[in-house]
């Protein structure tokens, strides 16, 4: 949506036409956040380190998500499954071939992305529901190749064991060092993404989006930018899927499976589809979500003890269940719209509609 | 655009390297000095004296301390049914030690955090444990997957892994060293079984199977369901001349559908099905064999885990798992002659446990917490409690070995490198429900180890 301003407040060149932001003082709140997140370790418990690396990597993945389901969209149920190959790939050119993990990474995703290019076929043919089912294909095939495939590398189920990364010299072996890795790359994917959204690229995904048929008639090739969307979804997802595997120190076909592809995709629909904040907002609320229940659940048997053994169960899923849900009926576009609205309603003040 | 970018991510890389270089290292945080000496509580579990008690100065008097130990388990995902009574089992032997007196005196606290059976869940509980507690001494976890996801930041962290997870991997992979388990690997309970039936396949081959034993290999397709399989465990079953004719896969569901798999298990000639999974895991099996008019085909054996209580809850009919077969690297209820079993079964019915969890979770996880207790008071003792430490408790394993866990439902050697028990039973179901008659009394296992 577009970001109502004051009266009076023009943008007197393309330049600044183009700003995301657009104030000093904004610059400075943004600079300061990102210290204070680059800072965690001097003053967060390692415990809420590792939260905020699991969240930085999960927002990667979403991202990923979001430019082939928010801005072109197409269903895929199969992120978790390019998160697989991506770590795979990671792992073994680390682990096995001896690469520096500065330049396995982008490796990583390129490899997931090729992988995302192949399940992306389908989407020429089917959309939709047909679509999501497609993609389903690669939460099946994709483990079954790493539990079956070359045994003596992929070590089958059982996995394989991840080194944490090095670098210059210093390992990345804690989650307190991991944190400067995932928030890099994290900002990295991020100003990516962004950017993608604001190019020829990102308004001919929307454009395929709104009416396919429509944008093929003005020339759009269809197919060209379908696949150019699943390949961008499978590289951020194998970005997502590599820093994963270095963080978990540990990766079998069973670390990202289809539960994380759909609620990836409930993490897309409460922070908002095509909105570049929306995977920020739907990881941090459903990760605090999860975290929520798991610290929610002692305290649950102790105020009902004689029902908790099944109540606990399923706290997590309920949790996630129920906030999906009342998203979906009351604020469909996610907390990224609702943070627009909120901001419009501030800056519009008094006159907030 | 590309340049501005590219000069960003060189300025965020080496701020991050300058950062990650400076982070702060978590410390171990020093533990409160123990009050003065005095008179030594009672501990729980009548437990046979260690082989050797080192107590120069007295047993100390630690009123007032607290001591904590850590599990993490799948309470909301697949392996719900099996964790359940493993913690409930940990929590009741936990509570019975303290209302003995604790560890001199010092009470024994238990965390659980629930990690959905995911790995990302378990580093992040792992992470909250070890922040919450810098020296963390003992954590208990159940599953392969976690054990062997966490192997290695348990060495590094010296924190004694005390699992049921019995994969080999989490035990003898790179990096590990850490982890003790509470049952033979799966490997072991393989090649130990297979042994005892290729002794004695005359008396106990299905009316229709063939004089040589062919073996199939239908599991789940996960890190526990291949547990068994290792290039060691498949050399020694050649060595014994068993072959693997079919290795397939079913889903990790009560109401999986394996008859697909059995129908290739029967066209590849086997005889034999061993299934690496749950109580469900064989339940599904035996009910499609039935289905199918092939349960005199095939004689179907599985890891520790198979057979239990919780496998009848699964069974189309309760005569359909006669005959199952499994090892028991532990006494099991039946054996109320045990002062172990005893004392589990008091802890049980002074709970007031549901019947559903009067199974192998709960048993093995009294054992569990008494060889845990046992071990953290040996190490008091070698080192004091100001210098308690997971490494002074996992040398204190290393030096109690070999010993009996609760009076003996669980024998154990950890000595010579070994982290796994190698002493097993081998039952099978002879009848309803807790008719698992010992078919091969205690008997050392193969040490199917994996080569360092």
């Amino acid at each position: 949506m577009g970001v109502p301003r004051p009266a009076g407040e023009f943008d007197t060149s393309y330049a600044r036409d183009m700003a995301t932001i657009r104030q000093p003082w904004q610059w400075w709140l943004l600079l300061a956040f990102i210290l204070a997140l680059y800072g965690l370790p001097l003053y967060a418990s390692q415990s809420m380190v590792s939260l905020v690396n699991r969240i930085a990597i999960t927002i990667i993945a979403v991202q990923g998500l979001n430019l082939l389901t928010g801005y072109t969209g197409q269903i895929s149920l199969g992120q978790a499954a390019f998160m697989t190959t991506g770590g795979y790939i990671s792992a073994l050119l680390v682990n096995q071939a001896g690469w520096p993990f500065l330049a396995a990474l982008p490796l990583a995703a390129l490899g997931a992305g090729l992988v995302g290019l192949i399940f992306g076929l389908p989407s020429l043919r089917v959309k939709g529901f047909y679509l999501a089912m497609a993609t389903l294909a690669a939460q099946f095939i994709i483990p079954w190749f790493t539990r079956n495939a070359f045994p003596k590398v992929l070590n089958g189920a059982q996995g394989l064991n991840v080194q944490a990364p090095l670098l210059f010299g210093i390992e990345f072996n804690t989650p307190q060092k991991y944190l400067f890795l995932s928030l890099t790359v994290l900002i990295l994917t991020t100003i990516v993404a962004h950017n993608i959204s604001r190019s020829r690229l990102g308004r001919a995904f929307v454009a395929l989006r709104d009416h396919d048929l429509a944008a093929e008639l003005l020339g759009m090739n269809l197919f060209k930018y379908k696949l150019q969307a699943f390949f961008l979804a499978a590289v951020y997802a194998g970005l997502a899927g590599a820093l994963a595997a270095h963080n978990i120190r540990h990766l079998n076909s069973e670390t990202f499976n289809l539960n994380d592809s759909v609620v990836f995709l409930g993490m897309l629909v409460i922070g908002g589809l095509g909105s570049n904040l929306g995977p920020i907002f739907g990881a941090i609320v459903v990760e605090l979500l999860i975290e929520f229940a798991t610290l929610f659940g002692p305290f649950f048997i102790t105020i009902f003890p004689s029902t908790a053994a099944g109540a606990v169960q399923a706290l997590r899923p309920l949790f996630f269940g129920i906030t999906l849900m009342l998203f979906l009926i009351f604020e469909p576009r996610g907390l990224a719209h609702r943070w627009q609205l909120l901001k419009a309603a501030w800056r519009l003040r008094p006159f907030s509609h | 655009m590309r340049k501005t970018l590219f000069v960003l991510t060189a300025i965020l890389l080496a701020i991050s390297l300058g950062m990650a270089a400076c982070a702060p290292q978590p410390t171990p945080a020093p533990t409160e000095p123990p009050a003065p000496t005095t008179a030594a509580p009672p501990t729980a579990a009548p437990t046979e004296a260690p082989t050797e008690e080192p107590t120069p100065a007295g047993p100390p008097d630690l009123t007032g301390e607290t001591i904590t130990l850590y599990h993490f388990g799948d309470l909301s995902g697949p392996y719900a049914a099996i964790t359940a009574p493993l913690i409930h089992g940990a929590e009741d032997a936990v509570k019975a030690i303290n209302e003995a007196g604790g560890i001199y005196g010092a009470t024994l606290e238990i965390k659980f955090a629930d990690d959905g059976g995911s790995i990302d869940e378990a580093v992040a509980a792992y992470d909250r444990f070890t922040s919450e507690n810098p020296n963390a001494l003992v954590m208990i976890t159940y599953g392969s997957g976690e054990a062997e996801a966490l192997a290695q930041r348990f060495a590094e962290d010296k924190i004694v892994n005390i699992t049921a997870g019995l994969s080999a991997k989490a035990f003898y992979g790179a990096g590990s060293g850490y982890t003790f388990g509470l049952g033979s690997i799966y490997p072991d309970q393989l090649a130990f079984t297979m042994k005892f039936l290729s002794e004695n396949w005359a008396t106990y081959k299905p009316a229709s199977a063939g004089d040589e034993i062919k073996l199939a290999y239908l599991s789940w397709p996960t890190a526990f369901g291949q547990g068994g399989l290792t290039a060691e465990s498949r050399a020694f079953l050649a060595d014994l001349g068993i072959e693997i004719v079919a290795e397939e896969t079913y889903d990790v569901s009560p109401t999986a559908d394996t008859t697909t798999a059995i129908l290739n298990a029967q066209a590849a000639g086997a005889n034999v099905i061993w299934t690496n999974t749950l109580a469900f895991g064989p339940a599904a099996i035996l009910n499609d064999l039935n289905s199918l008019g092939l349960r005199d085909q095939f004689l179907v054996a599985g890891d520790n885990w198979t057979m239990d209580l919780a496998t009848y809850a699964f069974l189309a009919d309760p005569a359909y798992g006669v005959g199952l077969v499994a090892p028991f690297p532990y006494l099991w209820w039946t054996d109320t002659d045990n002062p172990g079993v005893q004392y589990a079964q008091g802890l049980f019915e002074a709970n007031g446990r549901p019947a559903a969890e009067h199974n192998v979770g709960y048993l093995l996880l009294v054992a569990g917490v008494d060889m845990t207790a046992k071990a953290i008071t040996r190490a008091i003792d070698t080192v004091g409690y100001e210098n308690l430490t997971g490494e002074a408790v996992y040398n204190a394993l290393i030096e109690m070995s070999p010993f009996n866990a609760l009076d003996g439902v669980l024998q154990v050697d950890y000595s010579n490198g070994s982290r796994s028990p190698h002493m097993s039973q081998i039952r099978m179901i002879q009848g309803g429900p807790d008719k698992f008659i010992v078919i091969q009394d205690w008997a050392e296992t193969p040490d199917l180890r994996p080569a360092e």
